[in-house]
């Protein structure tokens, strides 16, 4: 009797935990827009290592890219032959921060000319799942950053800050399916309202009789306080006008290339 | 096991799919490493240490994926429920029943995530995306869930031949691969 109320309380235990998980859950679906101090710890414990693994993979890469292939010459090491090769590994590496530098000025003179204030921020870290698009940056609350700023790059929107720890923040991008943005067709004015859906876009809310073409550019229209208006978002891809129905399907394939976002920059005045 | 060396594996695999794993396999072939512990603690864990475990994984979990904190917490409990379900009726020192519960519970666990989103939160037109990717995930995890096997197989091998590492056993006497 006392093994079976023992089972039963067990179960019990188990439905009960399983019952704070849903209401968790639903409690921080209404407060979705505050930093939990669970999360801070875990963002703050983990940066340090996703920080580490990144400059080691930039690393391994620099060794693949420069120095593997030595290997099997190893055998012929004449001084010479090490110090070319050293000097070309060097002649790459400055290669290398060229490139960075290139990307950096371009940051810098997107921030110039667009007029905003901005701080520069790198991706450390991916999503762990397949099915959400978020990325991490290695700046947070002490560098002024904070849930709800806009995150973009010189080609176009990136997303929005949505997590912020000390140290390090969480960005969910603009191709996330929960990700929505306003906005309107360059060319003829168009409203409506960019979603996310995966690797590409589409603009809800286009009327059906509007003018929209392939390769018109979509960009911010300013409103919702997210992104400065007139930030390039994407190009429309694919247009489809249905016989019935209110609105017209347009696809709309983003501008920035999220499979190699290295540096980005924060938008703290967008808040 | 230690809980000391579920959370280390727990943050050691979230590590793993956040940085490693992103830079060498496609998005949509990317494994759930969280998952095959969770598996692993379903079949070898008591159940309210096991839930409790479980639990902290899924927020573990949702701290770097999507915007929802609370969803994986509780989509893991509903899988270690539903494995500790099965598992009565299987021999749980076997390693193809370990394989098929991740091939299966990958499955299970986009179908949650999907009702979970569907009938909670404003998601957006999320399950197309989660639909597609489901089969390659599955498959991607089960190969993950095959490595790991084999290697924590062969580092008890070489480190620890006398630890008693539940499931890890039986396969060295062939049960498993």
């Amino acid at each position: 009797m006392k093994a079976f109320g023992k089972k039963y309380f067990r179960i019990a235990l188990v439905g009960l935990l399983l019952f704070t998980a849903l209401m968790v859950y639903s409690y921080n679906l209404r407060h979705s827009e505050s930093t939990s101090f669970f999360e801070r710890a875990v963002l703050r414990l983990s940066a340090p290592f996703q920080k580490s693994l990144e400059t080691s993979r930039e690393y391994v890469l620099d060794l693949k890219d420069h120095y593997l292939w030595l290997v099997d010459t190893a055998y012929e090491n004449d001084r010479l032959k090490k110090e070319n090769h050293r000097l070309r590994g060097e002649l790459l590496r400055y290669e290398e921060i060229r490139l960075a530098n290139e990307r950096l000025r371009s940051l810098l003179k997107f921030v110039e000319e667009a007029g905003l204030e901005a701080v520069p921020a790198q991706v450390i870290a991916e999503d762990s799942t397949s099915w959400f698009r978020t990325v991490v940056i290695d700046k947070g609350l002490e560098d002024g950053i904070g849930e709800g700023m806009a995150v973009v790059v010189p080609e176009g929107v990136v997303g929005r800050v949505i997590r912020s720890s000390d140290g390090e923040s969480r960005v969910l991008l603009i191709t996330d399916a929960s990700s929505a943005a306003a906005a309107l067709v360059q060319r003829t004015r168009t409203r409506g309202v960019c979603r996310g859906r995966g690797e590409r876009l589409v603009l809800e809310f286009a009327l059906r009789e509007d003018d929209i073409q392939v390769d018109d550019r979509i960009i911010t229209s300013g409103m919702g306080g997210v992104f400065p208006k007139g930030l390039l978002v994407g190009r429309v891809s694919n247009v489809e006008r249905g016989q019935y129905g209110l609105f017209q399907n347009v696809v709309v394939e983003p501008v920035v290339d999220f499979s190699r976002l290295e540096e980005v920059l924060v938008l703290p005045g967008e808040q | 096991m230690h809980l000391m060396v579920y959370f280390v594996l727990g943050l050691v695999f979230m590590l793993l799919q956040t940085t490693i794993i992103p830079w060498v396999v496609p998005t949509f072939f990317k494994p759930d490493m969280l998952l095959i512990l969770v598996i692993y603690i379903s079949l070898s864990e008591s159940l309210l240490r096991g839930a409790l475990l479980t639990y902290f994984l899924g927020t573990l979990h949702d701290v770097f994926a999507g915007a929802y904190l609370g969803l994986y917490g509780l989509v893991f409990l509903i899988l270690f429920v539903a494995a500790r379900a099965a598992m009565r009726w299987f021999d749980t020192e076997n390693a193809p029943l370990l394989l098929a519960l991740v091939f299966f519970g990958t499955i299970l666990k986009g179908l949650l995530v999907l009702f979970a989103l569907g009938l909670f939160a404003d998601a957006g037109n999320v399950w197309p995306l989660i639909m597609k990717t489901i089969p390659t995930q599955a498959f991607a995890s089960l190969i993950a869930a095959m490595m790991i096997l084999v290697g924590a197989s062969r580092l008890q091998k070489i480190f620890g031949p006398r630890w008693q590492v539940p499931g890890l056993q039986r396969m060295d006497s062939g049960h498993g691969f």
